[in-house]
Parts: C-alpha cells; sequence; structure tokens
C-alpha cells in the first residue's frame, strides 16, 4: 500500500512541485512586467448595430494597443439606464460604464459605482479645461467621475424641399420661437395622408422645456415651474390647430422622430445635433432624397442667438472593474483627441472640439454646408443640472408633461402640479 | 407467502425504515422543485420582507427603518393612485375574463364545424408575445386612423374615445388588451370542465322539457362551480401581478392613469433606488392577495359544488 509513497516518490515530487512553482513565479512576475500581456477590457454601450462610432474608436484604440482587446455589452438604447442599474445592483463588473444622461450619473455615482477619476487626471496631468465646460457640469462634490466624449446640442433641422415648395425662406440662425410658429403655420398644408406639417415636437419632454431654460433664469430643478407655460401654451395650440403631429399619437404609435421626417411629413424638426449623423447615413444609403438642412436652436424673444441646451455623454470606471489602469487608458483615448477625430468622421459631435476635429465634422460628405454656422453655440445650458434626486423629478416632470400634452389637464393646472409634487421631492 | 408474512410481523422497524426510504425518494422527486422554488424565490420574499423594514439605495449601506416606509405610503400619493388603478383593473379584467371565457367555452363545446381551429385561434393570443400583442393593440385602437375608430366613426360615433392618449380610457383599453389575451387560456380550463359533465344531466333534463337556458343555469353552471373557483383564484392573484402589458402599453400613463402597485414598485426601485420602500409597497400588494385569497377561500363553500355525480 505505501509502496508507491517511497522516499524517491516523495523526493521526485517536491522537486517537481518547486520547478513548477518557480515557473509559475517567473510567468508572473514576467508578466507584470511585460506590456503586451493580453488584457480584455469590456464595455457598456447601446444599439452598437446602428451606431458606427462604438466599434470605430476602439478600432482605433486596438490598433496602437495590440494587447488589448475591447468588448462592446450590448443594451437596446431605450432601457438603457434601467439595465445598467439593475446589473451594478447585482455585482456587474463591466469596465467601462457609458453614461447615457445626467440622471444615470446622479443615479450610478451617489451609489458609488463609478469611481472618482481625480487621481487619475492629476497623474497623467490631464488638463481638462479643453472640454470647455463641460467638466464642470460633470463635477460633483469637487470630483469628477466620467470624462465626457460626446457632447450634442439641440439645433432645428429642416426639410428644404418643404420651405421651397411653401415659397418660404429656410430659417435663419436667429430665428425665435415666435417665428418658427408662424413659420410652421405657413408650412402646414394638405390633409390626410398627404398633410405636410410645419413642425414636429417629438414626445420627450426635453423637447418643450429646453426653451424654457434659454434665457437662464430658470433650470429645469426648479420651485415653481410657471415660467414653462408660454412654450406649453405655443405647443399645445400648435398640436390644436394641427400644425404639429398629436401627441397622443406619437406616443400610442410609439413613433420615432425620425421616421415623419425622413418621410417628408414635417417641415421643421427640432432636435439634438446625434441625428446628424443618422440622416447623412440615411440619404446616403438612398432612404430618403429631398434636401435637409440645419439651423441653430430657435431662442425666446430677447435671448442671444446660439443660445442651446446641450447634452453630455461620457464614459466611467466601474468601481467593480478589475483593470481599473487599462480602462483609464481607454477612457483618456475614447475622450482624447483622437477619439474625437474618429467621433467626428463617424458624423458625431465630440465633446472635445478642436478646430480640427470641426473641421473633419464640417467636411463630412452629406452634412449640409449650414451646419458649420448652425452649430456654431454662444451659451450651452444644461438639458438637466446634476442633482441627488434628478431620477425622481424627471419621472415627475415626464408625467405631468404627458398630462399636459394629451390635453388632460390645462397648461396652468399641469405646472401647477409640476410645481407641488416636485417641492414634495425636494424637501 | 409464509415467509414474507413472517418478515411483516416480525420487523415493525425494517417497516418504518422501508416507508423512510419510500418517504426520501419521494422527496428527492420534490426536491429540485423544492430547490428552485426556494433559492428563487422564497430567499428573495424574506429578504424583500426584511427590506422594507430598512432603507437601502442598492449599493451603499443598509440602515434600519423600522415602519418609516409603511408610514410614507399614506403621504405618497402615486402609491394612493396605483393602489385605486390595481383595483380598477382587477375589478374589471376577473369578472370579463371569466364572463368571456365561459361564453366562449360553451360556444366551442358544441359540435360545430372547425372547433379545433377556433379553440386554437383563441388560445393564441395567450402564447403570442406579449410585446407583439401591446403594439397590435394600440395600433387597432389608434385615436385618428385606428381600424376601431374608423368603425365607430361609420356608426355614427362622431368623437370616439382616444383610447390609450386618454386618462379617461386608458384603463379600460388596457383591461380589454387584457381580457382579450387571457380568455383563451381560461377557456381552456373550463372546456375541460365542461366536458367533465355527464351527458345523461342534459338528456334527462331534456326529458323533463327544459330548455337551453334552464340546462345552462341549473346543470352546467352549478357543476363548473370548482374550475370557476380555480380560475377566480388564478385570475385575481395575476391580475393584480399585472406589469408586463402595462409597461408596454402605456408605461403606467398618461400621467399616472395607469400606473399600478407593481409598476410603482419596480420605479422607485430600479429608477429611485429606494430598494426598501419599494419592498414595503410589494408587502402591502403581498398581504392584499393574501386576504382576498383567504377570502375566497372562505366563500368557496358556500357556492361551490363538488358533486359526485
Amino acid at each position: 500500500m505505501t509502496k508507491w509513497l517511497s522516499r524517491r516518490t516523495v523526493k521526485m515530487l517536491a522537486v517537481l512541485l518547486a520547478v513548477l512553482f518557480a515557473l509559475n513565479g517567473g510567468l508572473i512576475s514576467g508578466g507584470a512586467l511585460a506590456q503586451d500581456e493580453p488584457i480584455t477590457l469590456t464595455m457598456s454601450a447601446w444599439d452598437v448595430a446602428t451606431t458606427p462610432y462604438w466599434q470605430a474608436v476602439i478600432d482605433a484604440y486596438e490598433a496602437q494597443n495590440p494587447n488589448v482587446t475591447v468588448e462592446l455589452v450590448d443594451i437596446s438604447s431605450a432601457e438603457y439606464q434601467d439595465v445598467m442599474n439593475i446589473r451594478l445592483s447585482g455585482g456587474d463588473e463591466t469596465d467601462i460604464i457609458t453614461v447615457k444622461d445626467i440622471p444615470g450619473y446622479a443615479a450610478m455615482l451617489t451609489r458609488n459605482q463609478i469611481v472618482p477619476l481625480d487621481e487619475f487626471v492629476e497623474a497623467d496631468g490631464l488638463d481638462l479645461s479643453v472640454y470647455s465646460g463641460a467638466e464642470v457640469e460633470l463635477t460633483y462634490e469637487g470630483s469628477i467621475y466620467a470624462l465626457p466624449f460626446r457632447s450634442d446640442i439641440w439645433i432645428l433641422f429642416y426639410n428644404k424641399d418643404i420651405f421651397d415648395a411653401a415659397g418660404v425662406e429656410y430659417p435663419t440662425n436667429d430665428m425665435t420661437w415666435d417665428e418658427f410658429d408662424a413659420v410652421a403655420r405657413e408650412l402646414t398644408s394638405g390633409s390626410g395622408a398627404d398633410k405636410i406639417y410645419g413642425a414636429h415636437f417629438h414626445v420627450w419632454r426635453s423637447c418643450v422645456q429646453l426653451a424654457t431654460v434659454q434665457d437662464g433664469q430658470n433650470t429645469i430643478i426648479a420651485d415653481d415651474y410657471s415660467f414653462m407655460a408660454p412654450m406649453y401654451n405655443m405647443v399645445t395650440g400648435m398640436q390644436k390647430d394641427g400644425i404639429v403631429m398629436d401627441y397622443g399619437e406619437l406616443r400610442a404609435g410609439n413613433i420615432h422622430y425620425s421616421g415623419p421626417f425622413i418621410n417628408g411629413q414635417v417641415g421643421m424638426l427640432p432636435m439634438g445635433s446625434w441625428f446628424i449623423g443618422r440622416l447623412v447615413a440615411d440619404q446616403a444609403e438612398g432612404i430618403f432624397d429631398f434636401d435637409w438642412g440645419v439651423a441653430s436652436f430657435p431662442v425666446p424673444e430677447g435671448v442671444e442667438p446660439g443660445t442651446t441646451a446641450g447634452t453630455l455623454t461620457s464614459l466611467a470606471i466601474n468601481d467593480r472593474s478589475k483593470n481599473k489602469d487599462a480602462a483609464w487608458d481607454f477612457i483618456k483615448f475614447y475622450a482624447g483627441e483622437e477619439g474625437a477625430k474618429v467621433l467626428a468622421e463617424t458624423g458625431n459631435l465630440p465633446a472635445l472640439r478642436t478646430p480640427e476635429v470641426l473641421e473633419i465634422f464640417a467636411s463630412l460628405e452629406g452634412v449640409p454646408a449650414e451646419a458649420t454656422e448652425a452649430l456654431q453655440t454662444t451659451t450651452v445650458r444644461l438639458e438637466l443640472p446634476m442633482h441627488p434626486q434628478v431620477g425622481e423629478v424627471e419621472q415627475i416632470l415626464n408625467e405631468e408633461h404627458e398630462l399636459i400634452m394629451t390635453q388632460s389637464v390645462s397648461v396652468e393646472d399641469g405646472l401647477e402640479e409640476t410645481t407641488s409634487r416636485i417641492s414634495d421631492v425636494l424637501e | 407467502m409464509g415467509t414474507m408474512k413472517l418478515t411483516l410481523k416480525a420487523a415493525s422497524p425494517s417497516k418504518r425504515r422501508r416507508q423512510l426510504s419510500k418517504n426520501l425518494v419521494a422527496y428527492s422527486f420534490i426536491l429540485p422543485n423544492l430547490l428552485g422554488f426556494a433559492i428563487f424565490t422564497l430567499v428573495p420574499i424574506a429578504f424583500s420582507l426584511g427590506l422594507s423594514f430598512m432603507h437601502w439605495d442598492g449599493a451603499n449601506e443598509i440602515s434600519w427603518a423600522g415602519l418609516d416606509n409603511f408610514k410614507a405610503l399614506r403621504d405618497d400619493d402615486t402609491f394612493n393612485i396605483a393602489l385605486k388603478n390595481t383595483l380598477w383593473y382587477v375589478g374589471g379584467t376577473v369578472p370579463l375574463t371569466m364572463a368571456c371565457s365561459l361564453g366562449l367555452a360553451v360556444l366551442l363545446n358544441q359540435p360545430i364545424r372547425g372547433r379545433n381551429f377556433f379553440r386554437t385561434v383563441y388560445f393564441f393570443p395567450y402564447v403570442a408575445s406579449l410585446v407583439a400583442v401591446a403594439v397590435v393593440w394600440n395600433m387597432l385602437f389608434f385615436p385618428s386612423a385606428g381600424p376601431v375608430n374608423e368603425l365607430l366613426r361609420t356608426l355614427g360615433v362622431d368623437n370616439p374615445p382616444r383610447w390609450s392618449a386618454s386618462v379617461d380610457w386608458a384603463m379600460p383599453t388596457v383591461v380589454m388588451a387584457s381580457v382579450w389575451r387571457g380568455m383563451g387560456y381560461y377557456m381552456v380550463i373550463y372546456l375541460a370542465a365542461l366536458q367533465g359533465i355527464p351527458q345523461i344531466l342534459y338528456e334527462s333534463a331534456s326529458i323533463e322539457g327544459a330548455n337551453a337556458w334552464q340546462k345552462f343555469r341549473h346543470i352546467t353552471v352549478p357543476l363548473l362551480t370548482p374550475a370557476t373557483f380555480f380560475i377566480s383564484i388564478m385570475l385575481t392573484i395575476s391580475s393584480f401581478k399585472v406589469f408586463d402589458l402595462i409597461l408596454v402599453m402605456t408605461n403606467g400613463g398618461p400621467g399616472r392613469a395607469t400606473n399600478v402597485l407593481v409598476l410603482h414598485t419596480y420605479n422607485t426601485a430600479f429608477r429611485q433606488f429606494k430598494f426598501g420602500y419599494s419592498s414595503s409597497i410589494a408587502m402591502v400588494l403581498f398581504a392584499l392577495v393574501m386576504i382576498i385569497t383567504v377570502i375566497q377561500f372562505y366563500m368557496e363553500k358556500r357556492w361551490v359544488e363538488y358533486s359526485q355525480v
């Protein structure tokens, strides 16, 4: 029985083990030193199939860092933040978290699911002022938790063919909302399936509410919402007169804003600059063939033209990531100049806007010539300010927006209820 | 024979052992399901019960809340609206689904041509993807150009309802969709029960001169009561739990017109990160369903007939 465990065998085993350990140890220490240890990073993203830039930037990074592989975790855009919240609560280890909006940022930051980047920034001596203010918006209690890579602003898209047919002049970059209303009424014609609507408001509350904070007197988180009344009166008035499509129907039919515009049913569409990339691609593919243009976001009377609202898309590092250093290196690239160039080449507006980057964007085939000027901004207001309870506030805003737009309540009553419900939350 | 008798008599402990091993075999068959239930249902329920007395945002530390969460429910008007909406939904869905499924079952129990085809047709919504069902319903009830409103207009209704786009009609629309979706499933249960009613009863009733309605009223309905009882309980419980249909069709809107308890639970947990508070809503829902089910069982003796024909 004990024969096989003879002294000699034990000795041999010991030697073998020692060799193995030595080998192993050598490998481990060697790996830590070597630069080309293969690393796989994971990154959360949305609608990967229809959004070309995710992979384009990754390809550029991987070309420079052959040892790194970045895998995308694809989540549908509409459910992105909900899915992300649930995954992170469940201990998800995705290294790089894409931050889609401010409520999502606030949620992940206050729950310590993403890490402060200050130490990384300091260690690399990164100058954040290149983001021209975006870095300030993302700073919470003195720390920054994400680097912005895309920064979109709200602009006005218009269908030149509809303007030409109606004999109306194209919108200028200093259009006011009153002029917008008047022009939309001139453009509206026809009925039934052939009806041309002067303008289009998508179902998001931001489509109506952003114009109410352009003057800088109020923000979306406020203690009295009566300041929103003029804009709501204008939009519900347009809806009543059939100048814009009916809100309830857009909701019930789940109609994406690209549909009516690409079908040539609407004259003007206030929308984010992210829509440029989609239009350029669709036109190149021959999905539609009318001429379109862009102008600056209309402004309320007395507000300086070029004042608009903006939204940031940024990248953060998961607190549970096991590759924080590698993730930082990738984020730095993505949000930096090289990433910005790739983004611009794919028809997106990067957060880092050097003249060179803007030049790349404007000279893309299919981008309207007016874009360069229309994208000039004087002031960019925040779509939603950073606040710990911004998620809850947004839900109330959405619910009350729906009630006003379906004309279930009057504009006045709706805004009054918004005020009282939100002040309850902020107490 | 003789030896067997002997062992049986002599070895009472071995009999017990055999009984034990029989039980173990039986338990081993139950075990996989029981384990699944314990891990995926029982533990989360216990955790949720515990959480309802805590404050937790899903990431940071948990702190004790006592009864704060339950007290806060009283002043939460979204909770009150959701509670009212849930009762509305249950009150609409349960009787309507039962009536429709019974009607269908009786019709499709007749020897008509192609009845298997129709049975499949009515069962189909139950297995169809809910998202597709919701989209199709929203299309059918599209306010301006939907087929339903077109029909109403040709029938002379000038201002047909705006269905899911209006605060007053959103809930009825959801109830209708849910009745349409569920009735096929309960129809199958009713069909099975109908086929269990002895034909002899109908024959003798015919000889006595009973008409169709009398036969239905005095033979079919009473003998279906066990099935009706089962269906009413299953349907009540599943209606209280409604979530998916509402999320896809209206997302609780317009405003809060179709917000129900489970949707509110979901919103407070995964959009506002108040896991403790959200658990307390879930506990209220649990208590509500529990009380109603107990009442239903208590009432069972009064109206359910288990005949021994």
